[in-house]
């Protein structure tokens, strides 16, 4: 791996696969301004596809198409980031067209998208799970973007102006703090110069500071979605808890593995699907963010089993608190979370973008190393700790169901 | 030491041939290489909702989630527990023609993870206990007192998730239309009613007759020395003389003389479409790749037809999406037309579908689309290179439903050879209009 920083300031982050017929490059721009009105990012990442200064969206579409490019924007809470994945011999027709979207994409279709994402939004609300974990995270991160969900969109979406885009816009391009990685069989080619040549001209802010504070979860609070044709009751329960800047990040990924995440062999997979076959899909998540994270658990079950289920997360979530896990356990929890990663970037694109990823929050794109000597030093008490100090009574509990069966939560 | 016959594929974008061993039993063995710490381990079994009949339908699915209960050897939980502590993805998949059970898992110091996984998944695929408390008691449907909740109870949830899928609804009306008699118009995974009442002896049973050394291909994707693993293999999968079994051939069914439509209603908000239409057999190659094709340019991507001239070019708003997709099966395909529109505009939305279809079976392919199509396919093959377990997969899917995997080399040569009038020819005779079967999901 090797880091080099551009004319511009931009770090880049590279590594060499031999024989592997794709590159793969990542382009992070951090969001550094929040959108007030929900939907105005998500706005933004969608027409990026819909034409430059010199390609109408039709012409993008069809030329990434017909050199068999893959090149899109994907919007985070914390970013957007554009992804270039092409044969190695069009490396740089696909640099090309990835710099023009960057810097000249007109939104001219701005009318035209809102339009769309409405449409899609209310297709994708069709899906109970989805209504569900919209509900879920518009409550637990209530009054802050990161609970922009769809339902939230829809009510601003209205009220979002052109200009509003544009602004975002031009806040991405001038403001934000930038990482570019790249991975793939380089073959004596000048990737830099490549880069240099595409992306000189943009400016990168490494030291524009973003202020996005999440407000504390001042109380538990459960929120009930009726749906009176569900088959399946889905439930979510969700703390707030440290992120990936805080010592207590690799405990609670280690919790989290042995709780819900390892596969077939988790606590919640073995107690509460296997023992009491209460659901097909039961796990438990760690979610990252750069000013805050969550850990959820979540279970899809028929609606007469709401109560049971509850119960089964409450015993098991209470055994890690009280008992002490096994050293065995221990062990296995974290060889599954560490042998698993490599499974996670096996492809030159899940590299690059692990990289970017790190390089992105100030970690450093080898992270990977720190961070499994991080999880290899977690102990048995760091387990108990964690799980005593963040699953508190501070939590949101959603549940969506049929109305009967919602009175007795 | 036994017979076994070798041969070598030249599978695009790996470094070296594919190589394909099949013992004295019928038992396959394909080994491929792939630079890279992590390795693949699977087998695919030829049985699928394919060997079903009403009375057992979704029977190899359940069986699919009974294998993981242990063996005489190891109790229920072994396998993943062992596994998944050395960082393993365990799971396994039914569908039409197959199911298939995989372990990937980093190779581990001196390949010991990956000979480990050996024995554990051939002991899994040989000798499953099926142990009557894990299936659990036979229930009647809405029986509030069932006291053990067990692996029934797991998939039924699975069906019961599926239920509240509105894609899936309108997907499995109009597969269940489109056919007659074959096996195929089954849903995979079967009804509740069926789940929660069959016995263990009739598993049983089925596992016995379909597991059979003929009708499993075992496949191992990774860095590893091909010899020693070869020997693995053929140690651990001992199948100690198990008679073979022939899947009966179902007659090829024969598509709807007239469009059929079916309307469904739910809880929701939007409408949902999709239009069907019964495919080439898998191994027709040339058919297949011709569909594909069809596929790329009609319903792929934000520069397909559908995408361009029923969301971009609208007027006024109509669709929220509209895509195509092409599955490819041993008795034949099926081609799908999905999309999902404004609820007060399902006659205008299945008109406007109409009129693409038609459009495109009048021969308007341009040579740009044709051309986009055939380089998406080709960066296709680069793509499914890039891991071991769409390595495993692609072998995977060749060896069981297409029954050779001399296809993987020849793909790239038919793709070059191919015509857009042979395109178009294939296109008619697999889309037109009086051979589909559309169904809609609309709000109550």
């Amino acid at each position: 791996m090797e880091k080099m920083i551009l004319d511009n300031n931009i770090p880049l982050v590279s590594k060499e696969n031999k024989n592997t017929p794709r590159h793969a490059l990542c382009f992070y721009f951090k969001i550094i301004e929040p959108e007030k009105k929900a939907g105005v990012y998500t706005l933004l990442n969608r027409l990026f596809l819909q034409g430059t200064k010199k390609r109408d969206a039709h012409t993008l579409a069809q030329e990434l198409d017909e050199n068999a490019i893959e090149c899109y924007s994907e919007m985070k809470q914390d970013f957007i980031r554009f992804k270039l994945l092409c044969l190695n011999e069009d490396f740089e027709k696909g640099l090309d067209i990835l710099s023009d979207i960057i810097k000249n994409s007109t939104l001219n279709d701005f009318e035209k998208e809102v339009i769309k994402l409405k449409g899609e939004i209310q297709a994708e609300l069709d899906e109970p799970k989805t209504l569900a974990m919209d509900a879920y995270y518009s409550h637990i991160f209530k009054n802050h973007s990161y609970g922009h969900t769809y339902t939230n969109i829809l009510k601003d979406i209205d009220y979002i102006t052109k200009n509003d885009v544009m602004s975002a816009y031009q806040s991405l391009l001038e403001k934000s703090p930038k990482v570019i990685s790249l991975v793939g069989d380089f073959g004596g080619e000048d990737v830099k110069g490549l880069l240099k040549k595409y992306f000189s001209d943009i400016k990168n802010c490494s030291d524009c500071e973003i202020k996005n504070d999440v407000a504390e979860l001042e109380a538990s609070e459960t929120v009930k979605v009726a749906k009176d044709d569900a088959s399946q009751a889905q439930i979510m329960q969700g703390w707030r808890v440290p992120t990936i800047f805080a010592k207590d990040y690799a405990p609670l990924m280690v919790m989290n593995t042995l709780l819900g995440s390892s596969g077939l062999s988790s606590r919640l997979f073995l107690e509460l699907r296997d023992k009491k076959g209460l659901a097909y899909v039961v796990r438990s998540t760690y979610e990252i963010y750069d000013h805050s994270a969550l850990f959820n658990v979540y279970i899809a079950t028929e609606p007469k089993n709401i109560k049971t289920s509850l119960e089964g997360f409450k015993v098991e979530l209470d055994k890690v608190k009280q008992i002490p896990v096994s050293d065995t356990e221990l062990e296995n929890a974290k060889n599954n979370l560490l042998g698993k990663r490599l499974f996670f970037s096996e492809t030159n694109l899940q590299q690059a973008s692990l990289m970017a990823y790190y390089e992105d929050k100030g970690l450093g794109a080898d992270f990977e190393q720190e961070f499994n000597r991080m999880v290899k030093a977690v102990t048995v008490e760091d387990i108990q700790r964690v799980a005593n100090a963040y699953i508190t009574d501070k939590y949101v509990l959603t549940v969506l169901a049929p109305q009967q069966y919602l009175k007795e939560i | 030491m036994e017979n076994i016959v070798k041969k070598e594929i030249n599978y695009p974008y790996l470094t070296r041939p594919v190589e394909i061993y099949e013992r004295e039993n019928g038992h396959k063995i394909v080994l491929a290489h792939k630079e890279g710490g992590l390795v693949n381990v699977s087998s695919w079994v030829k049985t699928g909702s394919i060997n079903e009949t009403d009375e057992n339908n979704g029977i190899s699915h359940f069986l699919e989630h009974l294998m993981f209960k242990g063996t005489h050897k190891h109790k229920a939980g072994y396998f993943d527990k062992t596994l998944e502590a050395k960082g393993a993805i365990v799971n396994a998949a039914t569908w039409k023609d197959y199911t298939f059970y995989y372990v990937t898992l980093p190779e581990g110091p001196d390949k010991a993870y990956l000979k480990e996984a050996i024995e554990l998944h051939a002991d899994m695929m040989l000798d499953p206990v099926i142990p009557e408390d894990e299936i659990g008691p036979a229930f009647k449907l809405g029986d509030d007192n069932v006291s053990q909740k067990r692996e029934r109870h797991v998939v039924i949830e699975e069906i019961r998730m599926r239920q509240d899928q509105p894609w899936t609804r309108v997907y499995n009306s109009t597969n269940f239309n489109m056919y007659t008699k074959h096996p195929y118009k089954r849903d995979v995974i079967g009804f509740p009613e069926t789940i929660a009442s069959i016995p263990r002896e009739t598993i049983l049973n089925y596992y016995k007759t379909h597991y059979t050394p003929n009708n499993i291909t075992t496949v191992i994707a990774g860095d590893f020395n091909h010899e020693q693993v070869l020997e693995l293999v053929c140690k651990n999968f001992d199948f100690q003389g198990r008679e073979n079994f022939n899947n009966p051939k179902h007659e090829l069914d024969t598509p709807v003389s007239e469009s059929k439509y079916i309307e469904l209603k739910g809880k929701i908000n939007t409408g949902f479409v999709i239009t069907g239409w019964l495919g080439p057999v898998a191994s027709d190659l040339k058919e297949n790749i011709a569909l594909e094709i069809v596929n790329v340019i009609l319903g792929e991507g934000q520069s397909s037809r559908l995408y361009q001239n029923l969301i971009e070019k609208a007027t006024t708003p109509v669709f929220n999406v509209v895509t195509t997709d092409f599955y490819n099966f041993k008795d034949g395909g099926n081609f799908f037309v999905q999309a999902n529109y404004k609820a007060d505009k399902k006659e205008l939305a299945l008109e406007l579908i109409k009129k693409e279809m038609t459009n495109f079976l009048d021969g308007d392919m341009t040579e740009r689309e044709f051309n986009k199509a055939r380089k998406k396919l080709k960066a296709r093959f680069a793509e499914s290179a890039e891991t071991v377990s769409d390595i495993a997969e692609n072998i995977g899917y060749y060896m069981t439903v297409c029954d050779d995997l001399d296809l993987v080399e020849q793909y790239p040569r038919v793709l070059d050879e191919i015509t857009m009038d042979e395109v178009n020819q294939i296109a008619r005779k697999y889309l037109a209009l009086n051979h589909s079967v559309t169904t809609v999901l609309l709000p109550e």
